[in-house]
C-alpha cells in the first residue's frame, strides 16, 4: 500500500496535527494484507518536524518494523526529523 | 527630526501599532513609548518612523512581553496552535520564494515551528496568566523572535526530572538528552532537533528560560548557557538565518 503524505498537507509540523492524521489513517490501514508493505511517499512535503513525525510515524515504526518503506526523502527538514526518530525509537527507517 | 507629515496623531500611532489609544497614553505614562512632541494644543504628537521603528523591534517587544507582560500589536500574537500553524505556513510561503534560503528555508521553518510548538505542548492547560505566544518574523533582517509567559523549561522538565533544580540544567537537559518511553507525556524532544539544526547549517539561536540564556551558533559542539540578569518565568527565542 503507498500512501502520499502530502495528503495531510505540505506544512506537517504540530503534535496536534500529527496525531488527528494518525487518527484519519487508521480505516485504510485495516486493509493492509499481513505480509504487504506500507510505503509512505514524502513528495510534496515542505517541511516536515519530529512533534508531527512522532505522533505518525513513530507508532507506525513500532508495529510495522520492516515493512514500514519511506520513498522520497530527500527534503532536509525530512531527513533531519528521521535521524531524530530514529535515535528517540532505537529504530532505522528503511528508506 | 523630519517633517511636518512625519509628526502623526495617537490615534494614527494606534492604528499602525495595533493597540488602543488608552495604551498609547499608559505606554507614555511608563515611558515605553513617549510622544515626540506635544502639539499647541495639548495632543500628543508621535514621529512616525520612531513608531515603525518601535514596532520593527520584534525582540524588544516579545521581552517586554514575557518580562512586563506589556500589551502586544495583535499581529504578532498566536493565542492558539492554529493560529500559530498559519502564521507560520504564511512564513514559509514568504521564506520558500527567497533563492538564498532555497536549501535551508525547509529547516529554518521547522525549527521555529518545534518552538513555537514546544510552547503550547507544554504549557495546555497550565498557562500561569496569558494564554499562547509571540511570534513574529523580519524577513529582511532575516531573523524570527518567539515567546511565551508559559511554566517554563525548569517546571516542564521537572514533571519527569524531578531532581532537576536549575534553569541552565534544566536547558541543557533539553537541548541535549533524548528521553524515549517517557511518561506520564509523550511529548519533547523538539529541542534537541533544534540543536542539530542550527549546529549543522548557518543558523543562529539565543534562547532564553528562567535565568539561563544559551546561544548556539553553526558548527558549535558545546553549548554556551550562561546566567541570565533578566529572569523571567516563559521562554524567549530569537532565530537568525
Amino acid at each position: 500500500m503507498k500512501i502520499e503524505l502530502k495528503k495531510f498537507g505540505t506544512t506537517l509540523i504540530s503534535r496536534q496535527n500529527g496525531r488527528e492524521a494518525f487518527a484519519a489513517f487508521q480505516p485504510p490501514l485495516m486493509v493492509l494484507g499481513e505480509n504487504e508493505s506500507l510505503e509512505l511517499d514524502f513528495e510534496g512535503v515542505i517541511t516536515f518536524s519530529p512533534s508531527w513525525g512522532d505522533e505518525f510515524l513513530s507508532p507506525l515504526l513500532k508495529k510495522y518494523d520492516s515493512r514500514l518503506i519511506l520513498i522520497n526523502t530527500d527534503n532536509p527538514s525530512v531527513k533531519a526529523t528521521l535521524e531524530l526518530l530514529e535515535k528517540i525509537n532505537q529504530k532505522p527507517f528503511i528508506r | 527630526m523630519g517633517d511636518e507629515k512625519d509628526f502623526i496623531t495617537i490615534g494614527e500611532a494606534a492604528q499602525i501599532l495595533g493597540v488602543s489609544i488608552d495604551t498609547l497614553r499608559r505606554w507614555d505614562k511608563s515611558g515605553r513609548l513617549n510622544p515626540a512632541k506635544i502639539s499647541e494644543a495639548g495632543y500628543r504628537l508621535y514621529y512616525k518612523p520612531q513608531v515603525e521603528l518601535f514596532l520593527n523591534d520584534l525582540f524588544g517587544l516579545a521581552k517586554d512581553w514575557v518580562l512586563k507582560e506589556t500589551e502586544l500589536p495583535p499581529q504578532f500574537y498566536c493565542s492558539n496552535s492554529a493560529v500559530f500553524q498559519t502564521r507560520l505556513t504564511k512564513m514559509q510561503d514568504i521564506l520558500m520564494v527567497i533563492p538564498q534560503l532555497n536549501n535551508i528555508f525547509p529547516l529554518v521553518v521547522a525549527v521555529a515551528g518545534e518552538i513555537g510548538n514546544n510552547s503550547f505542548d507544554h504549557n495546555l492547560g497550565n498557562w500561569p496568566d496569558i494564554a499562547g505566544i509571540f511570534f513574529a518574523y523580519d524577513v529582511n533582517k532575516r531573523n524570527i523572535v518567539l515567546a511565551d509567559r508559559g511554566v517554563g523549561i525548569l517546571a516542564t522538565l521537572k514533571r519527569i526530572k524531578p531532581e532537576l533544580n536549575n534553569d541552565e540544567k534544566a536547558l541543557q537537559v533539553a537541548f541535549t538528552e533524548i528521553l524515549s518511553g517517557r511518561s506520564p507525556e509523550n511529548r519533547g524532544n523538539g529541542l534537541k532537533f533544534v540543536r542539530k539544526i542550527v549546529s549543522e547549517n548557518p543558523i543562529g539561536l539565543l534562547f532564553q528560560s528562567g535565568n539561563a540564556e544559551l546561544t548556539l551558533v553553526k558548527d558549535d559542539n558545546d553549548l554556551d548557557i550562561k546566567y541570565s540578569s533578566e529572569p523571567f518565568r516563559g521562554c524567549l527565542a530569537l532565530i537568525t538565518f
